[in-house]
Order: C-alpha cells, then structure tokens, then sequence
C-alpha cells in the first residue's frame, strides 16, 4: 500500500510569494495521478514538496499513512525522473543505475541482479558500460528511469520526463511509459504542461493554475464535465470555441441556451441541473467542443477562413460575427462544401453545450462548490 | 540593367575594402607579434652568444659565436638552485593548500542553501575592494608568529578571492541542480555528493585554479622580500632580484668600471630569465586552453 | 447565480504547534546543511586573517605606536588624525599624488583578432599574446634593465646610429613610459581574453544580417561587435578606476632608482619604505596607507555611480 495525501498543502517563497495554495489531494494506491497546468501554475513545486526538494510551507504530507513533512528525501521511499534526466555524466550508465543502491549498502551481487534485470526491462543492457554523453535522448530518458525503478520506491515521481525529446520520440515514450506502468504496478506522480500526455496518461488528473487546483478527475470527467472556462480550454484539442454574451434562458419552465440569437432546448440532465442549482436567466458564455459541431444544418452560420484536409477529418477555421469557430469534422461525415470563402450552416447537440457563468467563469453545471479551492482567482475568460 | 551592374559594382567596391581591412588588420597584429616576440628571442640569442659581440652591439637578429659558458655558470650558482628548489617546494604547497581551501569553498558559496549566503557574500566581497594596507599585514604576520618561517609565503597566498568567486560562478554555471537533487533523492548525504558526483565534474575548474595559485606563487617575490631573513629561505624571485635588479640601481663608478661589471654579469642575467621563466613558459601552451577557459569562466556575472 | 452555501471554513490551525514546527524546521535545515559551513569555514579563517585581522590593525594609524605595541591596551596613546594631518603637510603629499593609467589595447587588439580572416592564425597569435603575462615582474624589470640599460639593446642601437647613451633607469623622465609600455607588452593580450571570450557569444546572424544591410567588415566591427563588448569595458573601467591609486608598486619598487625617485615613488612604495625600511614609522605608514584605501573606494564609487546613471553597466 502506498497511498500519498496531500493536505492543504503551500509554499510561500521567502514570505512573499505564495506559489502553491491550498493543495488537497488524495492519490490511492497504484494510481497514476498526471499534474498538469501552463508554466508557473505550481504544478512542478508540488511535486517537489512530494519528493523533499522543496521545504513544505505548510500543510501536511502522508505517505502510506505516515507523515513525512520533515523526512528527508532519501527517506521517502520515492524516485524522481527529471526533466534533463540528471545522469550523472562521470558514471557509467551501469554505476548511474547502481549508485543510489550503493548509498544504501546493499550487497554488490543484489545491486548487480536488480541493475541487470532492470536494464532488462528498459532494453539498455548494451548500454551499460557507456556514459550518458554516448547515448541518444530516448537512451537517456530510459537510464533516467531505470535509475528510479532499481530502488522499487512506493511512489515515482516524474517532472515533464518527456518535454525534451522530439515529437516523434515524444509518442513512443508515452507509450513505453504506459508499459511500464502495468509492470512495475506503483504509484505514480507525473508533472506535464501538455494535455495531452496528462489524458492519455493519467488515471486521474489535477488541473492547476495559478497555484491552485481547478479540477481533479479522470481524462473523460475533465474533458466532458469542466469545471470552469480555464479548465475547458486546457483540455482538448484543438480548443473549445467560446461563444461570449450568450444567454441561459428560462421559458415555461424550461431552460434554454441561446447563442448568436439560436435557442437550443436543453436536454433533461441539465435541465434538472439547472434547476437544482436554481439557476436564474443569465448571460454566460457558451462552449462548443470543435469535435462536437455538426456542419450543413442547423441556423448558426459561419464563414469559412482556413480549410485544412486532414486525411481522416476536415480542421475548419470560420468565423462567425465575432467569434473564431474551429470544427473538426470526419471526413465521412462531410457533405457540405467547406472550401475557403464559403458560407455553412453548423449546429450542435444541446447537451453537448458547456454552460458558464460570464461572472465567475464557473460551469453552471459542473462547478462544486465544495471541493473548489475557495479563493482561487475568477478565470472570467479562457486566458492562460 | 543597369541597376543590377551597379549592385554588382558595389559588392565589388565592398570586397576591396574588407580585403583592405582585413589586410591592415593582419599587418597591424603581425607588427604586434613580432613586438610581443623580438625581446623575448632576443634573451635566448644574447643568452648563447659571446657576452663581448652582445656587449658591443653585434647581436641584433641571431647569435654570435655561440657559447654554453652562461649555463655552465649558473649551475654553479648555489643560491640559484636553492632558489629553484624552495621555490618548487612553496609552489607545490600553496597548489595543494589552496585547492582545499578554494574549492569547497567556492562549492558551498554556490548553493542557495548554505545558511547565511548572502552574509558570507559581503564577507569575502569586502576584501576585494578595502584592505588594511601593508603595516598592518605585517603586524599580522608579525604576531601570528609567521615572519622568517615559510608559512609567511605560504599562507597568505592560498586564498584569492576572485580565484573563489570564479570557482563559485564555475559550479553555478555548469553543474546542474537537478544533478544534485536526483543524488539527493538517491540518498547522498552533502559530503558524499561533493565528491562524488560535484569533484568528477569539476576537473577543469580544479586545473585552472592549480595553475593560477602556481603560477601566482612562482613569479610572487614581494612577501618573501618582506618576510623573509634567512636566505636559505628565498625562493628563486628573490634570489633573480638580485642577479637582475640590484647591480643596477647601485651602478657607480667610472665608464670602464661599468662596462666590465656588465661583462661579468650580463650573461648570467640573459641565462637566469631563461632558466626561471623556462617551466612556466613551456607548461603555458599545454594549459592555455584552461587560462582562457578561467576567465571565461570569471566574466559570467554571478 | 448563488449556487450552493458555502460550506463552514476547516478549523483554523491551532497557532502553537505550527511556531513550534518553524523552529524545528530551522535547526533541521541548519544540520542538514550544515556540511556547506564546514567545507566553506577554511576560507573563512584565511580570509579572517589576512584580510580582517589587517583592518582591525588599522587602528594604530589613530595611535602613537611603538613596533611591538599592542594595538588595544591601556597604555594605548590615541593621536586622533595627527598621522594624517602630518602627511597632508608632508613635503612628499603632492609628489606622491599621481596614477598610471592604462590604455585601451587590449579592446583594440581582441576586435582585431575577432576580425581576422584565419581562425588558426588568429589561435596562435593570441597565444603568442598571452605568453608574457607569465614572466614574473621581476624578470621583466630585470629585462627591461637589460634592454634599457647603459649598455644594453637600445643604447646599442641608438649608438649605432650616432646617437648618444642614455641612462633610461637614472632619468625620471623615462620611468613612466618604461612603465606602461611594459606593463602594456606584459598583459595587453591576457586582459584581451575577456573581451575575446564576450565576442565569442555574439550571434553571428547578427553580422549575417549586417552583411545583407551592406555593412563593411570594419563598420560591422564598429557596429556588431564593439557594442557586444561595451557592457564588459564599463566594468573594467570602473575595476581599474577603483585601483587607480593601488597600481603596482611590486614592479614600481623594482624600477625605482635614485635618478628616477621623484616619479616612481608612489603612495603604496612610500608606505612601505616609511613602515618597514629605516627606521620604522609604522603608525605613520598605516595611515598613509589607509588614506589610500579610502581614496580607492571612493574612487570606485564615483565610478561606478557614474556608469550607472550614464549607462546600465555598474558592478552593484
């Protein structure tokens, strides 16, 4: 059992600068929690605080149960991974693989077995009397994790493992990780600033900014169910078109969204939402993911700027009044002509419409009260 | 038409002038060169020639009848080799000690962490820019017992400031902190680190530290003329000042009586700058690299 | 709009416990780095004795001391600025207010090297360059007594051409510029390197783009790489203002003669003649000395607050 938790935890810099708040989380066994948010949301300081490199302000910090404020990283029973993989350059890959269970005294033919089975797992056994210079990056990323996995620490910790490798590399690593995850079966704690990785990564994700936590969930509850503008345009790609001074409207006891002046009935789930929330006529700004507008019907129109053939599906840049719209649509699906200058039609289901307070930039739906972080900054529009 | 000739006129136009620049530019340094060269050539041809054709002028671009005799003088000069070796020794002391004084040092005054960094900041900045004077430092060295021992040569030198702030901005520059942090987390303790990980990486700091202490203390006569009694003591510098310099400003007498002690002395003078620059003029090549690569270091504001 | 109650705030933490923890964590990150003060605590002393213990033994420039004295004890007899006054009215106060100053050719000669065409050659003549700043002083006074001497390689020459011998040591009209052309020859090239090594970091599309806007070598040498290594000349200009008054007296010490003493006696050879030859006037010498410290750092304030207001060099 490893669970880590995560207790109102802060870091305030030098008294001044506060650069995480209130962090609260509970990461359960086996679970691979992704942090993910832009750069200088707090995301790599918490998970620092975790790993002991950051002294942790205040708060508390258990794992497995235990609290470890004031135990020193060696301690913890983690691993980290860096973001420049932090080999040490003067040791073999072998010694850089070993040195940490060197430090712990444990007997040259244990050391010996675990190094060679995890290089093993990794495929860098020819690699193991190299230095680190003589390696590629993906050859690198993998002695920096395999340095990690000797120690079979009850949690890893990874900080944006793969932003320095190429695209390419990028993807194939992400699946490598995926692999490894179902082998070595710990908990993990993984930093990224791209979206991407944290829903194709993640069991569950924490959305930061600013220090604060936004939304934590699985990759369909934050894409489906954003808490707030901040969080709808993180996640997704490309990102969600937002319809500003759009309406909720209550008629005959019915909600209704309007947008550009077109009412959409809500379905039944958001109607009894709304009416929960006791939700009064106001003015919101709307959300439409690009993959969920349908093209050819519908009132909504939209003139074409950029049309881009994506092989499988269509990436359509219009604009309508104001307001840039991106949609994204199969290529199967497609019987409107979409050539540049043209105007179309475009619609979307009703429920699939994100609803959010022009206020607080808070869904109307989705936003909890409870387990928001209480004086977190208004997100008014979608800005990071 | 026209235009496009034009264009081409003046990117002609521009080549003869960068050829004439560049052409300048080469002559000027060449000039330079030979001026940077000439006297230095000059010692080792007046060095192996009859001390009479040096004397009378005839030695001008190459030697006059070479002799060995100014070698064979000064390897019966005693005090030259007593010099020689002393100053070996004091060269090869102040290298070690100021090593490990410097370079921990300039470890611990690279991390954020140390308590009290800002303090120990101002504390060895001050030193740069405000001293006591000499009086005082000889009072010092008077009272710390120092005087007339070898300790007073030593000592003094195996700590320069900026040789420590260019050891600090070296590790601040190029060990990186994740380095560091992931030796942390794989449970080394601050000392452990240090020398196993933080001393591999710093092998070019620790070369051009060694080599500007040496250097440093090879050429330092001034301490050892002030501090020093006994002469079994004096390093080569000291010993060189007088062969070199203190004929010189006690020359009196008549014309003649110059002129044979310049013949006399003379050779000997041309041979002794060879044989004490020799080593540190023979080793700079091979370390240049790392001279440079000092203050390369020095300059990154840190 | 009002959604849901907010929920009653968690307990505020009990402040107690919370003081204690900062302290705690304050001897916790003194051991744990503790390590640093042990490994930084050698330089600490060195630099306490040499450099500290030095500024405390100021004080006797204000004392009637006696070589031997203690610097504190009862016996001490304070004189105030006696010391001072007496070297204000000393004969030798305005003789001795004087400074070399250097010339910019190390900034020359590194935007020369910067611009030659050969790479390899420009290598090899920065070598040759740097060669002389490892010849001790006293070898090169002892070859500059070589050279300059009555019978040495310049009175040869210029006697070979009908000119007369000239005693370049005994004339105090020689002393200065012996002085700067040979401290010029000894570290025009390692004072160089700075410079070298700031040109070296210049972006060459910046002289690509200069290139394509017509620029000649020599204008982009005025135009790229001067202003690359304008920031590191105020620097230096204001280190070597802030020593203005310190130069050298090591090699001035070496060159002085008695034909030549009324240019090359220099504050910090006066102090040293006056505190540690003859007989001793260590008190005096001391505040001399202190005088010229004082007037280094202000020197290099005045420096330094100029450069800032003028341009966005400064040291602090």
């Amino acid at each position: 059992m490893s669970e880590v938790v995560l207790k109102g935890l802060k870091k305030v810099y030098d008294n001044k600068v506060t650069a995480v708040h209130d962090v609260n989380l509970e990461i359960k066994d086996k679970e691979f929690i992704v942090l993910v948010g832009p750069s200088g949301c707090g995301k790599s300081t918490t998970l620092r605080m975790v790993a002991g490199l950051e002294e942790i302000s205040d708060g508390e910090l258990y794992i497995d149960g235990k609290l470890v404020n004031d135990v020193p990283p060696k301690d913890r029973d983690i691993a980290m991974v860096f973001q420049n993989y932090a080999l040490y350059p003067h040791k073999t890959v072998y010694d850089n693989l070993a040195f940490a269970l060197k430090l712990r005294k444990e007997p040259k033919d244990v050391i010996d077995k675990k190094v060679r089975e995890v290089a093993e797992i990794l495929d860098i056994t020819q690699y193991l009397k190299r230095k680190p210079k003589a390696l590629s990056g993906g050859q690198r990323q993998r002695v920096a994790i395999g340095r990690a996995m000797v120690r079979d620490p009850k949690v890893f910790l990874m900080d944006e493992p793969l932003s320095n490798l190429d695209a390419k590399l990028r993807n194939q690593m992400r699946a490598e990780i995926i692999k490894l995850r179902s082998r070595i079966n710990t908990t993990f704690m993984y930093v990224t600033h791209d979206q991407t990785e944290a829903m194709t990564l993640g069991d569950r994700i924490v959305i930061m900014k600013d220090g604060y936590v936004n939304q934590i969930g699985t990759p369909q509850e934050v894409f489906n169910k954003p808490v707030n503008l901040f969080v709808a345009g993180f996640i997704g790609m490309p990102v969600m078109n937002f319809f500003d001074h759009c309406q909720v409207l209550l008629e005959n006891g019915k909600y209704y969204a309007q947008i550009r002046g077109v009412k959409f009935l809500l379905d039944d789930f958001q109607q009894k939402a709304l009416a929960q929330n006791n939700v009064q006529p106001c003015e919101i700004v709307a959300g439409i993911r690009p993959q969920h507008v349908t093209v050819g019907e519908g009132e909504l129109t939209a003139k074409i700027e950029v049309s881009e053939m994506m092989g499988s599906e269509y990436n359509i840049h219009a604009r309508s009044g104001d307001d840039e719209v991106v949609m994204l649509i199969p290529t199967v699906d497609l019987t409107a002509d979409v050539s540049m200058g043209k105007t179309i039609n475009f619609t979307t289901r009703p429920s699939l419409i994100q609803l959010f307070d022009r206020e607080s930039g808070n869904n109307l739906i989705w936003y909890d009260a409870e387990s928001a972080a209480k004086d977190a900054p208004v997100c008014k529009r979608y800005d990071f | 038409m026209e235009k496009k000739q034009q264009v081409q006129k003046m990117a002609l136009r521009d080549t003869t002038g960068d050829k004439i620049f560049y052409t300048i530019n080469a002559i000027f340094l060449g000039i330079l060169a030979l001026i940077v060269l000439y006297p230095l050539y000059f010692i080792v041809i007046a060095a192996i020639s009859d001390p009479d054709a040096v004397l009378a002028g005839d030695v001008v671009l190459y030697p006059v009848r070479i002799t060995m005799e100014g070698f064979a003088k000064i390897m019966e000069r005693k005090d030259v080799w007593l010099g020689y070796r002393n100053t070996i020794f004091y060269t090869i002391l102040t290298v070690i000690l100021s090593i490990i004084v410097t370079v921990p040092a300039g470890w611990a005054l690279s991390r954020k962490t140390l308590p009290g960094q800002k303090a120990f900041m101002i504390y060895f900045i001050i030193p740069m820019f405000f001293g006591g004077g000499l009086i005082p430092f000889y009072n010092v060295m008077s009272s710390l017992k120092l005087v007339n021992t070898i300790w007073a040569i030593v000592l003094p030198a195996i700590l320069s400031v900026w040789n420590l702030f260019m050891t600090k901005t070296f590790f601040q520059s190029s060990i990186p902190d994740t380095l560091i942090e992931a030796a942390t987390i794989d449970g080394a303790g601050s000392f452990r680190i240090f020398g196993e990980v933080v001393l591999p990486l710093s092998k070019a700091i620790i070369a051009v530290m060694a080599l500007y202490y040496a250097v440093g203390q090879w050429n330092s006569y001034f301490n050892a003329m002030i501090f020093l009694q006994n002469e079994n003591l004096y390093p080569l510098q000291l010993v060189l000042k007088e062969i070199l310099i203190a004929s010189e400003s006690t020359v009196g007498g008549s014309g003649e009586t110059i002129l044979q002690q310049y013949r006399l002395a003379n050779q000997l003078k041309y041979v002794s700058v060879i044989v004490s620059s020799v080593p540190v003029l023979m080793l700079y090549p091979f370390v240049q690299k790392y001279f440079a690569q000092g203050v390369m270091i020095g300059s990154l504001k840190g | 709009m009002e959604t849901k109650a907010a929920k009653p705030a968690a307990p505020a933490k009990v402040r107690a416990p919370k003081k204690r923890m900062t302290k705690e964590k304050r001897i916790r990150y003194f051991k744990d780095n503790s390590p640093y003060l042990l490994m930084i605590l050698p330089a600490v002393i060195v630099v306490f004795l040499f450099n500290y213990l030095p500024i405390y033994g100021v004080l006797i420039a204000f004392q009637d001391f006696m070589p031997g004295d203690k610097i504190l004890s009862d016996s001490t007899i304070w004189v105030g600025f006696e010391n001072f006054e007496r070297f204000f009215s000393d004969p030798q106060f305005w003789p001795l207010m004087k400074f070399v100053i250097g010339f910019p050719l190390p900034i020359i000669v590194s935007l020369m090297l910067n611009a030659m065409k050969g790479r390899k050659t420009a290598k090899v003549l920065q070598t040759i360059f740097n060669g002389p700043h490892f010849i001790s002083l006293v070898v090169l006074v002892g070859m500059l007594t070589l050279f300059f001497g009555r019978y040495g390689l310049v009175n040869n020459i210029a006697a070979h051409f009908g000119g007369e011998r000239y005693s370049y040591f005994l004339e105090s009209s020689a002393f200065r510029p012996m002085y700067i052309l040979s401290s010029n020859w000894q570290d025009f090239g390692w004072s160089a390197i700075i410079y070298i090594a700031a040109l070296s970091n210049v972006d060459p599309q910046q002289h690509e783009a200069a290139i394509l806007d017509g620029a000649t070598r020599f204008q982009r040498v005025i135009h790229v790489d001067l202003p690359a290594i304008m920031p590191m000349v105020s620097v230096m200009l204001i280190m070597s203002i802030g020593g203005l008054m310190g130069v050298g007296y090591e090699k001035a010490l070496l060159m002085q003669t008695d034909g030549n003493l009324a240019v090359s006696e220099l504050i910090s050879t006066y102090v040293y003649k006056r505190g540690l030859t003859g007989v001793p006037d260590q008190a005096y010498a001391t505040a001399i000395g202190l005088f010229n410290s004082i007037i280094n750092v202000v020197l290099l304030i005045i420096a330094n607050t100029t450069s800032k207001k003028f341009s966005e060099n400064s040291l602090w």
